[in-house]
């Protein structure tokens, strides 16, 4: 299993790549794959919400308070889907800050569609879709997001996206509110120090996608945080894997020729 | 309206076989986008995870994964044997038996991916006369001979390195190892237009190797499925697998004997996989752990009621001499194919 376990595929390690919130996520040292502890970063938020795609009522949406150490997210229940939504929010008289990620368990229930696309805050950033299990986001990748406020589309709404290698490059949406979000080939400079990720995944590294919009003498400011990976043909040789295809289909042309002692399986067993 | 679709069995198998090709490679366009929208996580066919757009995946994936991060890795944390080790293990075990014992083993020959293609290449080089070879003592040698490899692959890499691996012992890149030597996920990546389970991962020398085997299973596959037939499933060891629960499936071939049976071997010669079995044995003897079920030795029987598909008390199908005359008109026992007529036949007016 490639990139679906472990700290790979988690949401951010605190660095000073962005001045965009943050969830955070922080090392399990327990090795117990149904915890998550995530931290918020840039946002003074007391908790964190945890919204389940699947389960019982009283598991969809779970408060986890913030504590020096961050947010413990207990151990997924069963049948509570895969995915779950993690969002921290700040409220002031002048603004609405909104952090959120994804974290993926491994754990059985429904996909993560109505789970996304239910409203969750004033301005949403929605990825539709998220990466399927095996999958993730890559550098050189179009993904999709859905911005919305009050529940309906934005349409030319500018989204800013930041990487943890210092890449800044900003998306509009279109008249639906989707914005097609180019992730940058940017692996290319060294990581950051104490980057990189350990483990047999892909190197992995942070992004954040930002929209503000202001209304009624309010800033509304969201974020959405995840990772995403090197191309796959950075560490991969499609030249090897050719050479050893062509290896394979030589030793099979053997096969090809006909038996020097055929043992006549020609003449007909047409019997009828 | 079936029949003029199906005429033979063959047909259905074949039409079944190009439906299961979609669903396994590309099915996500019709269950969704998400793995949890898949038809299950353990279908009994090498149906890719590695495939972005595969509708299920195969069972084996699953298996090595929780043998490798939930009983290796819990063993490690000396935690006894607890639900939430064994439970996933399983609900997997449990979630590929509903489907199999729906179909048992024809899993391999009328829905896995890889089998198809094997067997369109194969018809391939039937239509371009490459001569057929097959697993007999007179061509390659036995087919028996080869018959252990796939459960050496079962054990070893489905079962004993992700343990291994979770356990600390092997390094995690031995933690999917039958994944990454399979050529079905080569195979059927590159049937959506993705060619980087095609390429090599560098930097470390145990997956460089284990991609190289794949690599050379998957051009060995290819070019020696024109002239051997179901190369790959002959190690495959998703049949081993499916051999374990092979009699826990109502579906089945059965044969009785009869005083002139075992001499015309046409059962056998139609027998993808070289099964001598079927002809000079009966009972259930006739059907080893390679049987995949195809059902090719009762559309070839030409007598009646000798070899007969079944599940459970219902006979799906039974041998009988008439189809038998049908059948060879159109493609001979070994799978050769009698030459494509163009013109229909004039009538005389005589």
């Amino acid at each position: 299993m490639p990139v679906t376990r472990g700290e790979e595929q988690r949401p951010d390690r605190q660095r000073e790549w962005t001045r965009f919130p943050l969830l955070a996520a922080v090392p399990n040292r327990t090795g117990e794959r149904g915890l998550a502890a995530v931290r918020p970063l840039g946002i003074a938020a007391t908790e964190v919400a945890v919204i389940a795609a699947d389960g019982p009522d009283a598991r969809r949406r779970v408060l986890y308070p913030v504590r020096p150490e961050g947010a413990l997210i207990e151990a997924a229940t069963p049948k509570t889907g895969n995915y779950h939504w993690l969002q921290a929010r700040a409220e002031s008289a002048e603004e609405i800050l909104v952090a959120s990620s994804v974290w993926y368990f491994p754990n059985p229930g429904k996909a993560p569609t109505e789970m996304l696309l239910a409203p969750k805050s004033e301005l949403e950033i929605i990825p539709v879709p998220l990466p399927r299990e095996h999958s993730g986001y890559r550098e050189s990748e179009k993904w999709q997001f859905l911005v919305r406020f009050h529940g309906r589309p934005l349409a030319n709404q500018p989204l800013t996206l930041e990487t943890e290698f210092g890449s800044r490059s900003t998306f509009l949406t279109d008249a639906n509110g989707y914005a097609t979000v180019l992730f940058p080939r940017d692996f290319r400079q060294a990581p950051a120090p104490g980057g990189g990720e350990a483990g047999h995944g892909p190197r992995r590294a942070g992004f954040v996608l930002a929209t503000e919009k202001t209304a009624h003498g309010k800033r509304f400011l969201t974020a959405f945080n995840y990772t995403y990976s090197q191309d796959a043909d950075r560490n991969r040789s499609l030249a090897w894997g050719m050479v050893f295809s062509l290896v394979g289909m030589m030793a099979a042309i053997p096969l090809l020729r006909r038996p020097s002692a055929d043992k006549t399986r020609e003449e007909g067993t047409d019997l009828a | 309206m079936l029949k003029k679709l199906f005429p033979t069995l063959s047909h259905l198998r074949s039409g079944v076989q190009i439906l299961m090709l979609f669903v396994t490679v590309y099915g996500s366009v019709v269950v969704g986008h998400y793995a949890a929208d898949k038809i299950s996580n353990a279908l009994p066919v090498l149906s890719c995870a590695y495939d972005m757009r595969s509708g299920g995946y195969c069972v084996l994936v699953p298996i090595q994964h929780q043998i490798h991060h939930r009983i290796g890795e819990a063993m490690v944390r000396a935690q006894q044997l607890t639900s939430q080790m064994v439970l996933p293990l399983l609900m997997t075990l449990l979630s590929f038996f509903v489907f199999f014992f729906i179909i048992g083993k024809a899993f391999c020959s009328w829905v896995c991916p890889l089998g198809t293609l094997q067997e369109l290449i194969g018809r391939l080089g039937r239509r371009f006369g490459i001569h057929l070879r097959r697993l007999e003592g007179d061509d390659l040698g036995e087919a028996k001979r080869i018959r252990p490899v796939k459960w050496v692959l079962l054990l070893c890499l489905v079962f004993l390195l992700p343990l291994l691996a979770g356990l600390g012992v092997a390094p995690h890149s031995l933690g999917n190892p039958y994944c990454d030597i399979c050529p079905s996920r080569v195979a059927t990546t590159l049937l959506t237009g993705n060619t980087e389970q095609l390429a090599l991962r560098r930097g470390g020398n145990i997956s460089f190797a284990l991609g190289a085997i794949a690599n050379v299973l998957f051009g060995f596959t290819v070019v020696g499925a024109l002239a051997l037939r179901q190369p790959f499933c002959r190690i495959c060891p998703m049949l081993a697998f499916n051999a374990l629960f092979q009699r826990l499936s109502p579906l089945r071939l059965v044969k009785i004997s009869r005083e002139n049976c075992g001499k015309c071997r046409i059962c056998s010669e139609a027998c993808p996989m070289d099964i001598r079995e079927i002809s000079g044995e009966e009972g259930s003897k006739a059907f080893t752990e390679d049987c995949t079920l195809c059902g090719r030795c009762a559309e070839y029987c030409p007598q009646d009621g000798i070899i007969k598909m079944k599940w459970g008390p219902l006979s799906l199908f039974s041998s009988s001499r008439s189809y038998y005359r049908d059948k060879v008109r159109t493609e001979l026992p070994d799978g050769s194919l009698k030459p494509i007529r163009f013109v229909r036949a004039v009538k005389s007016h005589d």
